[in-house]
C-alpha cells in the first residue's frame, strides 16, 4: 500500500514537473532577452544588463545595479507581464534611453525608417540615372573600335580576358 | 626638451602660415619664387614636427613630472615600449601625433611631386599647408603636450612644480597592439588628406585631364589600407582587451572610423569609371570630400563628447574647433565646386544596363546607404536629444538589424561586378560566368543546412561567401588557363605571371578574398555560446564540448600591477587539452582593474577565458568562459585583405591597355594607347 501511494506521488510530481518546467525554461529565456534589450545604467560602462562585463570596474560581471535591473525582469516575467509591459515599467523609471535600440514610434520611428527611405531614394535614383545614361546611348552610340586596333589590343594583352 | 619642442611647434605653425598664404600669393600673381619658397616652407613643416614629437618622447623617456601631459600618461614603472604608446594616450599627445603623421603625408606629397604637375601642386601646398595651420593652432594655443604642471604659493606666486612620479597610462593601453592600432587608425585618417588635396586642388586649378584622378587613386589606396588595418586591430584589441568575447561594440567612436573608410572603398570602385569611361567625375570628387569630411567628423566625435563613448578622451572645449574646421572645409568644398562645376561636366553614356558599370553604380549606392545607415544611426541620440528634449540609446541591435542585409547585398554584388564585362554583357556570357558560381553557392548553402545551420543570415552569408570565392577563382583560373595554353607554363605560375601582369585588378580580387574571409569570420557570431560560474580550485564547468578544471589560484605582483590569476585545465571528454591562465589585474599608478584574456584560437573556434575577479555577493572567484567560432577567420581576412592592396599598388609588369574609343584610324605599327589599368 505504501508503496503504491509512494509511487502515485512519483507520478504526480513528474507530470507536474513535465507541466511547470518547459514554462519555467521559456520564462528564463524570456527573461535573457529582455535583459539584452536594456541598458546597464549604472552610468560607468555602455552595455546590455544582461551582457554587462563592467569594463574597469572591480568585478567584471554584471554590476550591482545590472543585477538589480536582471532581477527586476525576472520578477516582471514571473509575475505575467508582458515583454513590453516590462519594458516600459523600465522606460518609467529610468528613461526612454534605457532601451537598447529606439522604439519603432513616435519620433523614434525615423531612426528605422530613414536607413530605408535613402536606400529607396538612392536605388530609384541609381536606376533613374542608369536609365537616362542608356538612352543617351542609345541617341548618340558611342563610337567604336576599328575591328584593326581591336585586334591589335587583343594581341598586346596577351589573349587575356577583359570582362 | 620641453623649450625645444615647443619652439619647433611654433616654427611649425609659421612655416604652415606661410606655406598657406604665400602659396595664395603664388598662384595669384604667377611669380614662381614665391611658390617654390611657399612648397619649401611646406616641406620645413615635417621636420620641425618631428623635432616636437621627438622631443615628447623623450621627456617620457627621462621621466619628466614637470611637465602635465607625461605626469598624466606615464609613470617610472611604465615599461619602456608603452612609453611611446603614452604619446597618442591623451588629447594634447594624439593631436600632435596627428599633425606629425599628417606632415609626413604632405612631405611626400611635396616632396615626390616637386618636379611634376607645376599646375597642380602650389593648389596642393596651399590646402595641405592649411589644414596643417589648423592642427598646428590646436598643438600650440588650445591642446599643448608641453604645458608645465603649475601651481600657486601661498604668496601668490605661479611656479613650476615635479611631482615624484606620474599617474601612468591606462591600463587599457597596456597592450602590445595599441603600439601599432592608433598609429594605423591615425594613418588612415590623415591619410584621406592627400587625396582630398589633390581633389580639391585639381577643381581649384581646373587641372587638365585625368592624371589627378590616378594621383588621388593610389593615395586613397595607402589611406585605406592604413584605416583597413587600424579598424582590424582595434576589434583584435578590443577582443583580447576588454573581455567581453567580442571585437565590434557599434561604439561611436568605431563607427567614425567605419564611415570614411566605407566612403574610400565606394570612391576605389567609382574611380574605374573616371579612368576608363571618363563618366562619374562629379560623383568622385564629392567622394573624395565627403571622405576627408567624414574622417574629421570620426576625430570630432571623439574628442568633443557629443556622443558617448568608451573611446572618447576628457571632455573639452575642442570639439567647437573641429566643428569650426568641418564648417571651413565644407563651405570651401561647395564653392570650389559651384565656381568649377563646368569643369566637371562630363557625357557619361551606359551601353548597356547589364555592364560592370551598372554594378558599380549599384556598389556605390549599398556602401553610400550603408554609411548613411551607419552615421544616422550615431548621430540620431544627439538628434532626439535636440526635437524631444531627452536622449536615447542606439546600441548594436539597430546597426545589426540595418547593416546585415545591406553587407550581404553587397557581398552579393562583390561576387557579381568582376562577371560583368564593361560595356555590355551578352546573355550567354552571363549564363557561362554565372553557373558554376551560383551552383557552387547553393551546394555550399545546402552542405551548411544539412550541418545544422539553422540561422537565416548565417545561411545566406555562406551561400554568399561560397558563390563569391568561386567568381574570384573562376576569373584566375580562365585567365591562367589562357596564359598557359600560350606560353606552355603550368597552371600555377600561369597564375603568378597572371597577377603580375595586372596587379591592381587581381590584386583587388584577393582584397574580395580577403573581405570574404572576413564576412566567414562575422557570420560565426550567429553559434556563439558563453557561460559564467563562481569556481574554486578542483570545480568545473561545461562549454560546448569542452568541460573546464579550475586546477590553481594564485596571485602576482610587480611594480606595475598586482594580479589574481586562475589555472584552467580544458578536457574534451576525459582528454585534457591544454592549460589556460586567465588574469585580472589592478594596475598601482592609475588605480584601475583589468582583465587579461585567456584565449586558445584556432581556424574552427576560439574558447576565450575571462576570470572576471571574485563575486561580490560571496567572494568567490567568478570564471566567464566564451565559445566564439570562426573568429580566426577575421584576422586572416585582414592580412588577406592588406595582402592584396599591397599587390594592387605594384605596379603591373608590362602596361595595361585601355581600348579608347576612337573614331580615327590609328597607323599600323603604332601601340595601341596604352594608359593604365583594365580592372
Amino acid at each position: 500500500m505504501l508503496k503504491r501511494a509512494k509511487l502515485a506521488a512519483l507520478t504526480v510530481l513528474f507530470a507536474v514537473a513535465l507541466v511547470f518546467m518547459p514554462a519555467a525554461h521559456a520564462q528564463r529565456d524570456r527573461a535573457k532577452a529582455l535583459g539584452a534589450k536594456i541598458m546597464c545604467m549604472c552610468g560607468g560602462c555602455s552595455d546590455a544588463a544582461g551582457k554587462c562585463t563592467h569594463m574597469g570596474g572591480a568585478f567584471a560581471g554584471p554590476c550591482e545595479t545590472a543585477q538589480k535591473e536582471l532581477k527586476e525582469v525576472d520578477d516582471r516575467v514571473s509575475s505575467g507581464s508582458s515583454d513590453d509591459l516590462v519594458l516600459q515599467s523600465f522606460v518609467q523609471e529610468y528613461g526612454p534611453t534605457v532601451l537598447i535600440s529606439p522604439p519603432a514610434k513616435g519620433f523614434d520611428l525615423w531612426a528605422w525608417l530613414m536607413p530605408i527611405v535613402m536606400l529607396l531614394a538612392g536605388a530609384l535614383l541609381a536606376s533613374y540615372v542608369v536609365l537616362q545614361w542608356t538612352r543617351r546611348s542609345e541617341v548618340a552610340p558611342a563610337a567604336r573600335l576599328s575591328p584593326d586596333l581591336l585586334a591589335r589590343a587583343r594581341h598586346q594583352m596577351g589573349g587575356e580576358n577583359d570582362d | 626638451m620641453d623649450v625645444i619642442g615647443s619652439f619647433a611647434l611654433v616654427l611649425a605653425l609659421l612655416a604652415a602660415g606661410y606655406a598657406l598664404v604665400a602659396g595664395i600669393i603664388g598662384i595669384r600673381t604667377e611669380r614662381p619664387l614665391i611658390i617654390k619658397s611657399a612648397r619649401n616652407a611646406g616641406l620645413a613643416i615635417f621636420p620641425l614636427v618631428t623635432l616636437a614629437v621627438g622631443s615628447l618622447v623623450a621627456l617620457f623617456f627621462e621621466n619628466n613630472f614637470s611637465i602635465a601631459y607625461v605626469v598624466e600618461h606615464s609613470n617610472r614603472a611604465l615599461p619602456t615600449y608603452y612609453k611611446f604608446a603614452a604619446l597618442w594616450a591623451g588629447q594634447e599627445g594624439s593631436l600632435l601625433f596627428w599633425s606629425w603623421l599628417l606632415s609626413i603625408f604632405a612631405f611626400i606629397a611635396l616632396f615626390s611631386n616637386r618636379k611634376k604637375h607645376p599646375e597642380l601642386m602650389p593648389y596642393v601646398g596651399v590646402i595641405l599647408g592649411g589644414i596643417q595651420l589648423f592642427f598646428l593652432i590646436l598643438n600650440n594655443f588650445v591642446a599643448s603636450p608641453f604645458g608645465l604642471l603649475g601651481a600657486i604659493s601661498a604668496a601668490g606666486v605661479p611656479h613650476v612644480v615635479t611631482l615624484a612620479d606620474g599617474h601612468g597610462l591606462t591600463p587599457l593601453l597596456q597592450y602590445s597592439e595599441m603600439d601599432i592600432h592608433p598609429p594605423m587608425l591615425y594613418l588612415g585618417y590623415t591619410g584621406c588628406t592627400v587625396p582630398f588635396a589633390f581633389a580639391l586642388a585639381a577643381l581649384l586649378g581646373r587641372y587638365p585631364g585625368e592624371k589627378w584622378i590616378h594621383i588621388t587613386r593610389k593615395w586613397t589606396m595607402v589611406g585605406w589600407a592604413f584605416l583597413s588595418v587600424g579598424i582590424l586591430l582595434g576589434g583584435h584589441w578590443a577582443y583580447q582587451v576588454l573581455g567581453w568575447g567580442g571585437y565590434w561594440a557599434w561604439d561611436p567612436v568605431e563607427n567614425a572610423s567605419l564611415l570614411p573608410w566605407i566612403t574610400e572603398t565606394a570612391f576605389l570602385h567609382s574611380v574605374m569609371m573616371q579612368e576608363k569611361r571618363g563618366m562619374m567625375r562629379v560623383w568622385n570628387v564629392w567622394l573624395v570630400f565627403i571622405t576627408y569630411m567624414l574622417s574629421i567628423l570620426g576625430t570630432t566625435l571623439t574628442r568633443s563628447g557629443v556622443v558617448s563613448s568608451v573611446h572618447a578622451f576628457a571632455q573639452s572645449s575642442i570639439g567647437s574647433w573641429f566643428f569650426s574646421f568641418l564648417a571651413i572645409v565644407l563651405v570651401v568644398c561647395l564653392v570650389a565646386y559651384w565656381k568649377n562645376r563646368d569643369y566637371l561636366r562630363t557625357d557619361n553614356q551606359l551601353d548597356s544596363i547589364v555592364s560592370r558599370e551598372s554594378s558599380f553604380l549599384f556598389n556605390n549606392l549599398i556602401l553610400l546607404a550603408a554609411c548613411f545607415a551607419v552615421l544616422w544611426g550615431t548621430l540620431f541620440p544627439v538628434l532626439t536629444e535636440w526635437v524631444e528634449g531627452n536622449k536615447i540609446t542606439v546600441g548594436p541591435p539597430f546597426f545589426n538589424k540595418v547593416n546585415i542585409p545591406i553587407a550581404l547585398f553587397l557581398l552579393f554584388l562583390t561576387g557579381v561586378g568582376p562577371l560583368l564585362a564593361w560595356r555590355r554583357t551578352s546573355l550567354s556570357s552571363l549564363k557561362r560566368n554565372f553557373a558554376w558560381p551560383l551552383g557552387g553557392g547553393l551546394v555550399a548553402g545546402i552542405v551548411g543546412f544539412a550541418f545544422g545551420d539553422r540561422d537565416f543570415y548565417a545561411l545566406v552569408c555562406l551561400i554568399l561567401c561560397a558563390f563569391v570565392t568561386l567568381t574570384i577563382f573562376s576569373e584566375f583560373f580562365r585567365g591562367a588557363r589562357v596564359l598557359s595554353a600560350r606560353s606552355g607554363a603550368n597552371l600555377l605560375s600561369s597564375v603568378g605571371q597572371l597577377t603580375m601582369r595586372n596587379t591592381r585588378r587581381y590584386g583587388g580580387y584577393i582584397v574580395h578574398f580577403g573581405i570574404v574571409l572576413i564576412f566567414i569570420g562575422i557570420s560565426g557570431q550567429a553559434f556563439n555560446q558563453n557561460v559564467q560560474s563562481s569556481m574554486q580550485v578542483g570545480s568545473s564547468m561545461k562549454i560546448g564540448p569542452y568541460t573546464l578544471v579550475c586546477q590553481n589560484l594564485d596571485a602576482a605582483s610587480n611594480a606595475n600591477y598586482t594580479a589574481e590569476r586562475a589555472t584552467i585545465e580544458v578536457f574534451e571528454g576525459k582528454r585534457s587539452l591544454m592549460m589556460l591562465f586567465p588574469e585580472r589585474r589592478f594596475y598601482l599608478a592609475s588605480q584601475v582593474t583589468q582583465t587579461i584574456v585567456a584565449l586558445h584560437s584556432s581556424l574552427a573556434e576560439d574558447l576565450y577565458i575571462v576570470y572576471a575577479g571574485r563575486s561580490p555577493e560571496d567572494d568567490t572567484p567568478v570564471i566567464h568562459a566564451y565559445l566564439n567560432p570562426l573568429v580566426r577567420w577575421i584576422w586572416l581576412g585582414g592580412l588577406v585583405l592588406v595582402l592584396g592592396t599591397v599587390l594592387a599598388l605594384i605596379p603591373s609588369r608590362q602596361p595595361q591597355i585601355v581600348l579608347h574609343a576612337e573614331r580615327e584610324s590609328v597607323p599600323a605599327g603604332v601601340p595601341v594607347s596604352m594608359v593604365h589599368g583594365n580592372d
